[in-house]
């Protein structure tokens, strides 16, 4: 996974950001804003605390845009990891109420016009779905549910009545398989 | 598709943490090693950004239309660098922690006894070596006094403590106390201490055992550090 400068339309947007241009950010936030935003509300169920974290995000990409590493990732993919952090310290900070938050009907894949145009990730969600579907169903579900809800090894065995070895070997041949798959 | 039967230990863990499934105190022991181990980070990135495209199947929801407007109000008035370090701690929304170390700024500037021209108050936003925020801190130098809060989810690694300290231009660490576990915590600095708290300094903390660091530095590992910055 390492798109290419011309491959990612939101990457000239990056050094301007760095230079203190807020046009540039605020283009940024035109084009990824709603994308951010479905990543916080999906892990945290609240919009003011969404958009507590979502401004706190563009203010850290306003702050560390000189840091990017344009080698390694999208601009894409590293914000929306950062959305994805800030949101799930945020809901590990509310306690062990966390673990009761119910899970919504959120995750459909976006079919929108033009949202493949607009994500310049494409190649990689397609790579990554694809290698997601190798998995069986099972193994799927629960990284998908670790990844949207921070939830521990633990807390998914109690949900799910599993014993946690069993959870531990699901999750970690997981990903394995996920890394040959991606990275062959 | 590798025929590894494994992940090897290091990228096992990686993986693990970036994907947030490990418990609380071996999340703060891979935070840690982040922090000392460039190599083990690369990794946990790596996954983290792996991963990332999991969020991509989510449909796009718009914000509020104002929160555009909030996000600007809170960039700095001057686009200057320098400026902008302290802008994070200083309004980013980072919930109770800002919000009450805001108020306490406020309480402070509206003190009945405060002169026309106050010294500023300083502020530093402590983070990981990754970006994460662990604390946020303010000075008032007319009081002489540190107030930090810690943004560390209570019940953490309770086998250790979290100790702060002022590393002044001449780079020689000066324990200032310690930050208990998602609390915020006054700490008057005594005069030696206060005189070097200026915008050279930065507050760092270690994570030490029980009691703190015997010796003139931190023993234990350095997690989060941020330089001292005018409001």
């Amino acid at each position: 996974m390492s798109p290419t400068l011309s491959s990612d339309p939101l990457s000239a947007l990056i050094p301007r950001i760095a230079g203190g241009d807020r046009a540039a950010l605020r283009q940024l936030y035109q084009a990824t804003s709603a994308k951010l935003f479905a990543v916080c509300l999906r892990i945290l169920s609240s919009r003011d605390e969404s958009e507590d974290v979502l401004q706190e995000v563009y203010l850290t990409i306003w702050r560390r845009a000189d840091r990017f590493e344009a080698g390694r990732a999208s601009v894409m993919t590293w914000i929306s990891t950062i959305a994805r952090n800030r949101a799930i310290d945020r809901l590990r900070a509310r306690g062990p109420l966390a673990l009761a938050a119910q899970i919504d009907d959120m995750e459909i894949a976006d079919k929108s016009p033009g949202a493949e145009a607009r994500l310049e990730t494409a190649q990689s969600v397609e790579a990554l779905n694809a290698c997601l579907s190798q998995l069986d169903a099972r193994t799927q579900g629960v990284i998908r549910t670790a990844f949207f809800e921070g939830v521990t090894y633990e807390a998914i065995a109690l949900r799910l009545d599993i014993p946690l070895g069993t959870i531990k070997s699901w999750i970690r041949r997981g990903l394995l398989k996920l890394r040959g798959c991606l990275e062959p | 598709m590798s025929q590894e039967p494994e992940l090897p230990d290091d990228e096992a863990l990686a993986a693990e943490h970036a994907l947030g499934v490990l418990d609380a105190p071996n999340r703060v022991l891979a935070e840690r090693r982040m922090a000392q181990d460039f190599a083990f980070a690369r990794l946990v990135v790596a996954w983290r950004y792996r991963l990332a495209p999991l969020a991509d199947r989510l449909k796009p929801i718009e914000p509020s239309a104002e929160l555009w407007t909030r996000i600007e109000r809170a960039l700095p008035a001057n686009d200057n660098r320098s400026l902008r370090l302290w802008r994070g701690a200083a309004i980013s929304g980072l919930g109770l922690a800002a919000a009450s170390l805001a108020a306490i700024a406020v309480i402070v500037l509206q003190g009945p006894l405060a002169p026309a021209a106050p010294p500023p108050i300083l502020s530093a936003k402590l983070d990981t070596a990754q970006g994460q925020h662990l604390f946020v801190a303010a000075y008032d130098p007319q009081r002489q006094a540190v107030v930090i809060s810690s943004l560390v989810p209570p019940g953490t690694d309770p086998g250790h403590v979290h100790q702060l300290w002022l590393i002044p231009a001449d780079g020689k660490p000066r324990p200032l106390g310690f930050v208990p576990v998602g609390a915020s915590v006054r700490i008057p600095l005594a005069p030696p201490a206060a005189g070097l708290t200026d915008t050279q300094a930065t507050l760092a903390i270690s994570v030490e055992a029980p009691g703190g660091s015997k010796t003139v530095g931190p023993t234990g590992p350095v997690v989060a550090k941020g330089a001292l910055t005018k409001i």
